[in-house]
């Protein structure tokens, strides 16, 4: 007899449950609604789980969903990207002169954009952990950025010594003078821009932050697009200067 | 407080993964640039064209894999339809920024440059279908082969998606000029 109540409770709780989950397909996507909440207490299901569904579930139009929320933002990221574009057509005799340059081009643009994904989001995790305190402050900052920088130069270091290897190997004439310049560019550029993104995190993150805003949504697409749009201005400077 | 920790060479070693990518991609940019950048506004769509492929690339890749973790999504179970909405959104949203660079291009020549040349729409959406038709699918699959590993395929695709999607990327421009 217990067992077949036993039975019976089970299959009752489940029978709950996959109608709390049915509740949860159909509310509209935009609405923060309480039986989120109530499903999250009572079958310790994560929020983030409960998100999912809620975007993606069978009630949701998922390709609608997708192309609405890009759509935006994606659209900035272009204009950005081919108003720092511009600035290398204006000097693009120049630029498919310089051919490890031209080598470098791809590498550069995706590593700077990259070092800001990095720093942006090592930043907002840390400012959810609650470990943006005094020690932070006084050693924490200063590791971080070094460590980025770091990184960066040994990075950029190893674009620019490819770029030179192949220009070399493929008879583009190379010399001394011609390759520190390369190296110079590839060096200050990213340089620059790490510590412009480092600043464009910290700051920016810490005013997300206390607006009670998740710095991850916005930091992200805010710093990618300050390294692809400076990458392409700084380079034009650069060449202009050097060459 | 470690200098060299692990986040240091886990940064330093997906970096220089990436890096190979971007190389191959500018030697063929250099290798071709007759052909390429020779063409009014080229270099105005090519940062654009290659960051935007990434972008939807790695979208795509990150909510696929949130899904797995959540068990939403099956790794063995491919056509489902939050995967085939994933593939058709990733796709349609790969055309649209396709023409969109190419109409920037188009009036940045036109209105700054004096330059008529229409064919520089045609180029990235060409290049577009031809480089998400590859990169979308290879990047499913590989998901769920990672996710079948037992890796967690966050901290392997995004330089993969990188690497990958640069080359694809100017190799799908050099098959755009050709059809054209």
């Amino acid at each position: 007899m217990k067992e077949y109540y036993n039975h019976l409770w089970n299959y009752e709780k489940k029978r709950l449950f996959q109608k709390h989950i049915l509740n949860v397909t159909k509310i509209k996507r935009h609405k923060h609604h309480p039986i989120l909440n109530k499903v999250h207490t009572k079958y310790n299901i994560s929020k983030k789980t409960l998100f999912y569904i809620k975007e993606y579930g069978p009630h949701s139009h998922i390709i609608k969903v997708i192309i609405m929320e890009s759509i935006g933002i994606l659209a900035f990221a272009c204009l950005l990207s081919s108003l720092g574009g511009l600035a290398l057509e204006e000097i693009k005799v120049l630029f498919m002169e310089i051919m490890p340059l031209v080598i470098m081009f791809p590498t550069l643009n995706n590593m700077i954009g990259s070092y800001g994904t990095v720093i942006s989001s090592r930043f907002s995790t840390l400012l959810h952990q609650k470990k943006v305190d005094s020690e932070f402050w006084r050693k924490g900052l200063v590791k971080m950025f070094l460590q980025m920088f770091l990184i960066s130069m040994i990075t950029a270091a190893m674009s620019g010594g490819l770029a030179l290897l192949i220009s070399d190997y493929s008879g583009h004439g190379m010399n001394l003078e011609y390759s520190i310049k390369i190296m110079m560019i590839a060096l200050i550029d990213t340089g620059v821009l790490i510590t412009i993104l480092f600043l464009v995190s910290v700051i920016g993150g810490l005013i997300l932050f206390q607006n009670e805003e998740d710095p991850n949504n916005f930091l992200i697409p805010i710093t990618t697009s300050i390294a692809d749009f400076g990458n392409m201005i700084i380079l034009a400077v650069l060449m202009t200067l050097f060459f | 407080m470690a200098f060299f920790d692990k986040d240091f060479t886990e940064i330093l070693g997906t970096q220089m993964f990436s890096i190979i990518g971007g190389i191959i991609a500018g030697t063929i940019l250099a290798i071709y640039e007759d052909n390429l950048l020779i063409i009014p506004g080229m270099l105005i769509m090519i940062p654009g064209f290659l960051e935007m492929r990434n972008n939807i690339a790695g979208s795509f890749s990150s909510r696929i894999t949130s899904g797995l973790f959540l068990h939403i999504i099956k790794p063995n179970r491919m056509k489902t339809k939050i995967i085939k909405g994933n593939i058709i959104a990733s796709f349609l949203l790969g055309i649209l920024v396709s023409i969109m660079l190419g109409l920037i291009a188009f009036t940045f020549n036109y209105y700054l440059m004096g330059l008529y040349y229409p064919t520089i729409i045609i180029i990235p959406l060409i290049a577009g279908i031809i480089s998400n038709g590859i990169e979308i699918p290879l990047t499913l699959v590989s998901i769920l082969y990672l996710f079948k590993k037992g890796h967690d395929p966050n901290n392997i695709i995004g330089p993969f998606i990188t690497a990958v999607g640069d080359v694809v990327g100017i190799l799908s421009l050099l098959v755009a000029l050709l059809i054209l």
